[in-house]
């Protein structure tokens, strides 16, 4: 049986010259650094451009990276840093995530859904209609923590926050999420969850 | 203060140390109120870890590695900077400086015997700085930078 490579001896083949495994690394990664990218951009076009930009940027300071801490968060860090320059650049507004703007196009959102005749109360469909809706900080935290299985250590280097900070704001992001879906969901929440 | 939710969420995320996780779970088991807030807050734990990831485009990998073909190949430090090529181009200078100032000292009427220490103050460097001398510095030097460009390249070529 074939042993499934780690991502530190493949990066040591990249830097032996083996660039094409570059790809197996890409393909591992992918999805989570989409994900992230798009808890910043809201889109698919500019969440793929932050992505393509991080995995480039990575490649070419693959050399630099220090083979004692885990590749993940290294390459995540790259992540938060290329899509905060990429928000500042599109001079996104961020912090306008609770505007009414967003909830009339969530409501939009949601009755054409409906129209459509797709009634059906998916619970993933639902956390991540209301994990979009959060501030990119409480998104990042929350998809660092359990989908990236980042410890809050971890997520603190990345962010260059104290852990302790991190569990504080852990502790928000999850509590604003429980009301976005709240909100979205009325009382169905419970029987939902 | 921790509010309970608080003190809950550290219970389920593990960081509470047993005194405190036994606090806890002795809550849980006594009050009602306290274990259905609880059991909520673990739902939700349960339906956060299972927010799905998103799936970038089918071309993803390959743009990423169209865009990567165009990049100089990466290349670890310790492989970047070779130190016996910077010892020995700085050993080259060393020498060089010892030669010259060996030469000076040689050409220099230097008497022991009254130390009557007589420099060749009217040392002419115009006399030594001959096109022929400049020509044969210059020359080393690309000798030097044609032995280090061809180190880099024949370890990238043993690399392949």
């Amino acid at each position: 049986m074939e042993q499934k490579l780690t991502d530190l001896m493949l990066i040591q083949n990249v830097l032996n010259g083996d660039s094409a495994q570059y790809a197996l690394l890409v393909k591992r990664h992918q999805r989570f650094v989409f994900t992230l990218a798009l808890r910043f951009a809201k889109n698919r076009e500019d969440a793929e451009e932050i992505a393509q930009d991080c995995f480039i940027k990575a490649y070419k300071a693959l050399g630099t990276f220090k083979q004692t801490a885990k590749f993940s968060t290294w390459l995540y860090t790259i992540t938060y840093t290329t899509a905060m320059t990429f928000l500042r650049k599109k001079r996104l507004n961020t912090s306008s995530i609770n505007d009414e703007e967003t909830f009339i196009q969530l409501e939009n959102h949601t009755s054409s859904f409906n129209a459509d005749g797709y009634e059906r109360r998916d619970s993933h469909r639902y956390l991540n209609q209301a994990i979009q809706l959060l501030m990119p900080d409480d998104a990042i935290i929350i998809t660092m923590f359990y989908q990236g299985e980042q410890s809050l250590e971890e997520i603190g280097k990345m962010l260059n926050v104290e852990p302790n900070t991190i569990k504080v704001k852990l502790h928000r992001a999850r509590h604003r999420l429980k009301e976005k879906l709240q909100d979205l969901l009325q009382d169905e929440v419970k029987e939902l969850l | 203060m921790k509010t309970i939710e608080e003190q809950l969420w550290d219970y389920i995320d593990g960081n509470l140390s047993s005194s405190e996780a036994k606090i806890i779970e002795d809550k849980i088991n006594s009050d009602a109120d306290f274990k259905l807030q609880y059991e909520a807050l673990l739902n939700l734990d349960l339906a956060f870890s299972k927010i799905e990831l998103d799936e970038p485009s089918m071309s993803f990998n390959r743009n990423v590695m169209e865009s990567v073909a165009l990049e100089a190949a990466p290349v670890a430090m310790k492989t970047k900077v070779n130190t016996s090529i910077i010892y020995g181009i700085g050993g080259f200078f060393i020498v060089s400086l010892m030669a010259l100032f060996g030469y000076v000292l040689f050409n220099a009427d230097i008497k022991f015997s009254d130390f009557d220490l007589k420099l060749n103050t009217d040392f002419n460097l115009d006399k030594y700085m001959t096109p022929t001398m400049l020509y044969g510095f210059l020359f080393t030097d690309l000798v030097l930078g044609l032995v280090f460009i061809d180190y880099l390249l024949r370890k990238k070529i043993a690399h392949k």
